[in-house]
C-alpha cells in the first residue's frame, strides 16, 4: 500500500525551476533512497513533502499525497497534525536537530505535548523508553543539553524523537553526512531497526551509494531537478540504464580496487 | 566568572584613573572651592577665614598626602560633605538614587514596549511596510537629540494639550514624559538589532527541526527563536549602557527631575567636588552591577555557560 | 527610498553639498550672528528674518549657519585628535605586541569599562564649562575606540600571508607598517569615524545644552536650545529650528556612515562603541 505518492511535482524559485515533474511512490515498509549530487533537488523535494520549503520556493504544479490527504493543499495550522506525527524528519546537521538552550527532555516533552494528551509522567516515560530503544543512557540524555552530547548521540536522539510517534513516513535527509563513517554505520543500523519496529516508510536522501546498497530496497536517481532513473536497488545498481547512474556507480571508491581511479561525471 | 573578574579589575583600574584625574583637576581647576563655600554663607570673607577653612579641609597639606587621604576615604565610601548643602555626600546620593533608578527602569520598560513588538513585526514581515517603517524610525531615532525630543514632548503634552506635567517629580505622570523621551531614543537602536537578530535566529537549523516536529508557529517563535535572538541584544545592551546613563543625566536636567544626574550637573557647575566624586563611585558600582546582570542573563539564556562555567559571548 | 539612497551615490552628493554649505555658511548669512538688537526681539518668521529672531534680537538663521560651523567643526576636531591619538597607539600596540600591547590594552579596556557619556560629562565638568574642555573630554573617551580598531586591524592583517612574505623578503618594519598596514587601518577607521561623527555631534550638542560645552553667546545648536528653553511658551519656534538642524546633520552623517560601512563591509570590531 502506498504511503506517499508524489505526482508531477514542480518547484520553482521565481523563474528558475528547481524540481521538475517528479513522480515518486513509497510503500509501507519501503526504504527508498533518493540519490544525486548536491544541488540536484533532493533536499528541496524532501522539504516540500513536510511543507518546510522556504517562502521563496513555490510548488507550481503537481501534488503530494500522504495516504489519502493532499499535503500540498494544507494550511499552516492543518500541517501540525501531520508534521512530527505522520511525517518526521532527521536532518544532516545534528547540531541543528535540537534547540541549543533547551534540554533534550524538555524538547521531547514539548513535542509530545503538541501531539498527544498524555499526562506528564506518561510523556516522560515514553521519551525515556524511546531513548532507551536507540541505545542511549536514557535518564542522562533526557536531562542533558545538546552541547553535552556527541554527534552520534545527538543523531540517535533525533532518530528517537522522529520515531516516537510511529510516523508513517520518516524522511532522513543526509543523516550521516556530518558523521564519521563508523558512527554513520551505527546510526543507519539503528534507523533500520527502528523501521522494522514501526514498519514506517523511509525516504533516505543521500549521495553515498554504499549506504544505498546496504539499506535501501528501492532507489531513485536525481539530476538537475529530474528523476532520471528509479527502481529496485539491486536492479538499478546492477544494470544502470542512464549514463548518469553509471557514472555515479563508477565513482564509488571500492575497497577491492587496488588502483585509484578518478571518474569525471 | 573569569570574565566578570576581569571586568571588575578593569573597572577598579578605571575608577583609580578617574579618581586620579578628578583629583588633579580638582586641584588645578579654576575657581577656588573654599571661596565658593564661603560665598554661599553670604558673609564678608576675610583672608583668615579662607585660611582657616583651608586648614580644616586639609588643603594645605602636600598634594600627594591629600590624594592619599582622599583615596583612602574614597574606597571606604566616606565621600565627605557636599560643599553646597553641608550634607554628607552619601546621604545626598541615597536620597537621589531611587529617582534615577525609577527613571532608568521605566525608560527601559518604554524601550522594550516599543522595540519588542516593532522589531518582531519587522522581522516577521521582512521588506513589508512595517519593516520599512521600522527602518525609518531607527534612522531618525538615532539622529534625533534626546533633549530636543523631550522639549517637543513638553511642548505637545504639557503646553498644547496640557495633559502631562512638564517638570519635576512626584507622581507617576511626572515620570511619563522623561521615560518616554529616553525610551524612544533608545528603542531606535534595539528595533533594528532585534529584527536582524530574530531573522538570524529564524534561519537556524534548529528552527527547521522544530517545525518538522510539528510545533506551533507561536511556540517556535517565542520559545525557540525569540529567546535565541536575545543574546546579541543583551550584549549590545551591556555595551551601550553608557548612552542610557548619559541620557538620564541630560533628561533629568531637561525635565528638572531631581535624580543623581541633575545633582551631578549642579555639582559640576558649582565645583562641588565631593558630590562629583560620589557620583563617580556610584556610577562605577552601577556599571558593575549591570555587567553582573548581563553575565547572569547569559547564564540563563545559554546553559552552556551555566554548566561549563566557560566564557562565551 | 532609503535603499535607493544607499545604492546610488546621492548620499555622497548630499554629504558634499552639506559640507560645502557649512564652509560657505558665514558668507551667505544675512546678519552677524552675534549682533544684538533689543528692539527686534523674539520676532516670528518674516522675509527679513527667515527663521525669526531670538531673545536678544539676533537673527536665528544666521546663528544656525554659524552654529553649523561650531557644532560640525568641533566634532571634526574631536575626531581628528582622537584619530591622531588612537590610531598610532593602536598600530604600535598591535604591531609590536608583547608586554607593551598588554599594558596599553589594559588601559584601553579600563577606559571602555566606564560609560563614555558619563565619563565625558564628568571630565568636561571637572575641567569647567567651555568648548575646548569639552573637546578634550570627548577626545579622552573616544580615542580608545580608534586604538582598539587600529590594533585589531593590524592583528588581523599580520596573520595574512602577504605580510609574512614581505617579512621573509626582508622588508623593514617601518615599510610594512607604512605600505601595508596603514592603508587597511585607515579604511576601517574612516568608516568608524563617519559612524561616530553623528554620535559626537549629539554628544557636543547635549553637553552644550546642559551648559557644559559652548557658552553663550557662541552660536552652537545645543547652547541655542538651552537659551531658547526660557522662551518655551512665548517663542516655541526658537527651539524647533536648532533641534531640527542637529537632527538633519546627524541623519546625513549616519546615512553616509551606513553607506560607507556597506561599501567597505566592515564589521564593528571595537565592541560596539
Amino acid at each position: 500500500m502506498s504511503v506517499l505518492t508524489i505526482s508531477n511535482l514542480t518547484i520553482k524559485h521565481r523563474e528558475e525551476t528547481l524540481v521538475q515533474n517528479i513522480r515518486l511512490s513509497i510503500n509501507e515498509g519501503d526504504w527508498l533512497a533518493l540519490v544525486g549530487e548536491s544541488g540536484s533537488g533532493k533536499s528541496v523535494t524532501s522539504s516540500s513533502i513536510g511543507g518546510l520549503l522556504p517562502r521563496e520556493l513555490i510548488i507550481s504544479s503537481g501534488s503530494i499525497h500522504l495516504g489519502g490527504v493532499n499535503l500540498s493543499s494544507l494550511k499552516e495550522k492543518e500541517w501540525r497534525t501531520y508534521r512530527g506525527k505522520a511525517i518526521s524528519y532527521i536532518f544532516q546537521d545534528y547540531q541543528g536537530a535540537f534547540t541549543p538552550f533547551m534540554s533534550i527532555g524538555a524538547q521531547f516533552d514539548e513535542m509530545l505535548k503538541t501531539h498527544l494528551n498524555d499526562s506528564k509522567q506518561l510523556r516522560k516515560s515514553r521519551a525515556l523508553e524511546c531513548l532507551n530503544n536507540v541505545n542511549l543512557p536514557a535518564e542522562r540524555v533526557y536531562k542533558s543539553y545538546p552541547f553535552q552530547l556527541s554527534g552520534g548521540q545527538l543523531q540517535r536522539a533525533a532518530i528517537a524523537m522522529a520515531t516516537i510517534l510511529k510516523p508513517k513516513l520518516l524522511i532522513a535527509d543526509e543523516p550521516t553526512t556530518a558523521l564519521d563513517s563508523i558512527t554513520a554505520a551505527h546510526v543507519l543500523q539503528l534507523l533500520a531497526e527502528q523501521q522494522k519496529q514501526t514498519n514506517c516508510a523511509v525516504l533516505f536522501i543521500t549521495h553515498d551509494l554504499r549506504h544505498v546498497r546496504k539499506f535501501a530496497n528501492k532507489m531513485a536517481v536525481m539530476r538537475k531537478g529530474e528523476i532520471v532513473e528509479s527502481g529496485m536497488t539491486t536492479a538499478v545498481l546492477k544494470h544502470p540504464k542512464h549514463a548518469y547512474t553509471k557514472a555515479l556507480i563508477a565513482a564509488i571508491p571500492s575497497l577491492k580496487q587496488t588502483k585509484e581511479r578518478l571518474v569525471t561525471i | 566568572m573569569k570574565q566578570a573578574g576581569k571586568r571588575l579589575f578593569e573597572l577598579v583600574l578605571f575608577l583609580f584613573i578617574l579618581s586620579f584625574i578628578s583629583f588633579v583637576f580638582m586641584k588645578a581647576a579654576p575657581g577656588d572651592p573654599v571661596r565658593y563655600m564661603l560665598n554661599i554663607d553670604d558673609v564678608s570673607i576675610t583672608d583668615e577665614q579662607v585660611e582657616e577653612l583651608r586648614n580644616e579641609l586639609g588643603f594645605n597639606e602636600p598634594l600627594y598626602v591629600q590624594y592619599w587621604n582622599w583615596l583612602i576615604r574614597f574606597f571606604q565610601f566616606d565621600l565627605g560633605e557636599s560643599y553646597m548643602t553641608k550634607q554628607p555626600v552619601l546621604q545626598e546620593l541615597i536620597n537621589k538614587v531611587p529617582s534615577t533608578l525609577a527613571l532608568t527602569f521605566s525608560s527601559m520598560a518604554v524601550m522594550m514596549l516599543i522595540a519588542a513588538p516593532i522589531g518582531t513585526l519587522a522581522a516577521l514581515y521582512k521588506n513589508k511596510w512595517i519593516d520599512h517603517l521600522s527602518r525609518i524610525f531607527a534612522l531618525i531615532g538615532a539622529s534625533v537629540p534626546s533633549f530636543w525630543l523631550g522639549l517637543l514632548f513638553m511642548q505637545l503634552f504639557s503646553v498644547k494639550l496640557g495633559i502631562l506635567p512638564a517638570m519635576g517629580k512626584g507622581t507617576f505622570l511626572h515620570l511619563l514624559l522623561p521615560s518616554l523621551t529616553l525610551g524612544i531614543a533608545m528603542a531606535a537602536v534595539y528595533v533594528r538589532l532585534l529584527r536582524s537578530s530574530l531573522l538570524e535566529s529564524l534561519g537556524q537549523d534548529f528552527i527547521k527541526s522544530a517545525r518538522a516536529r510539528g510545533l506551533s508557529q507561536k511556540r517556535i517563535f517565542f520559545f525557540h527563536a525569540f529567546r535565541h535572538s536575545l543574546t546579541p541584544v543583551i550584549t549590545i545592551f551591556g555595551v551601550s549602557l553608557g548612552s542610557l546613563l548619559g541620557g538620564t543625566v541630560i533628561i533629568e536636567v531637561l525635565f528638572a527631575y531631581p535624580g543623581v544626574g541633575k545633582l551631578v550637573v549642579e555639582a559640576i557647575v558649582r565645583r562641588d567636588y565631593p558630590v562629583i566624586q560620589g557620583y563617580i563611585l556610584f556610577m562605577g558600582l552601577f556599571v558593575v552591577m549591570i555587567n553582573l546582570l548581563v553575565d547572569l542573563s547569559y547564564r540563563y539564556l545559554n546553559p552552556e555557560i551555566r554548566l561549563r562555567g566557560g566564557d562565551k559571548g | 527610498m532609503i535603499n535607493r539612497l544607499r545604492t546610488t551615490n546621492s548620499v555622497i552628493l548630499l554629504m558634499g553639498l552639506f559640507l560645502i554649505a557649512i564652509i560657505i555658511a558665514p558668507f551667505i548669512a544675512p546678519f552677524d550672528p552675534n549682533q544684538v538688537n533689543m528692539a527686534n526681539r523674539l520676532k516670528p518668521v518674516s522675509l527679513e528674518h527667515f527663521l525669526g529672531t531670538d531673545h536678544l534680537g539676533r537673527d536665528v538663521f544666521s546663528r544656525i549657519l554659524a552654529g553649523a560651523q561650531t557644532t560640525v567643526g568641533t566634532s571634526f576636531l574631536v575626531l581628528a585628535i582622537s584619530l591622531l591619538l588612537g590610531v598610532p597607539i593602536g598600530l604600535v600596540s598591535g604591531y609590536i605586541g608583547g608586554r607593551l600591547d598588554r599594558i596599553l590594552m589594559r588601559v584601553v579596556d579600563a577606559f571602555m569599562a566606564f560609560p563614555d557619556y558619563i565619563a565625558a560629562i564628568i571630565l568636561s565638568g571637572l575641567l569647567g564649562p567651555g568648548i575646548f574642555n569639552l573637546i578634550f573630554a570627548i577626545v579622552m573617551v573616544k580615542w580608545v575606540g580608534y586604538a582598539r580598531l587600529a590594533r585589531s586591524t593590524v592583528l588581523t592583517e599580520k596573520q595574512k600571508d602577504y605580510i609574512l612574505i614581505a617579512k621573509v623578503n626582508g622588508v623593514g618594519s617601518m615599510n610594512i607598517l607604512r605600505r601595508h598596514m596603514i592603508p587597511h587601518v585607515l579604511g576601517n577607521v574612516m568608516v568608524l569615524a563617519t559612524l561616530d561623527a553623528g554620535k559626537i555631534i549629539l554628544m557636543i550638542a547635549s553637553l552644550s545644552y546642559i551648559g557644559l560645552g559652548a557658552q553663550p553667546p557662541t552660536p552652537e545648536w545645543g547652547a541655542m536650545l538651552n537659551e531658547a528653553k526660557a522662551f518655551f511658551y512665548n517663542a516655541p519656534h526658537l527651539m524647533l529650528i536648532p533641534g531640527l538642524a542637529i537632527m538633519v546633520i546627524v541623519l546625513i552623517f549616519n546615512l553616509f556612515g551606513d553607506y560607507l560601512r556597506d561599501y567597505y563591509d566592515v564589521k564593528n570590531q571595537n565592541g560596539g562603541r
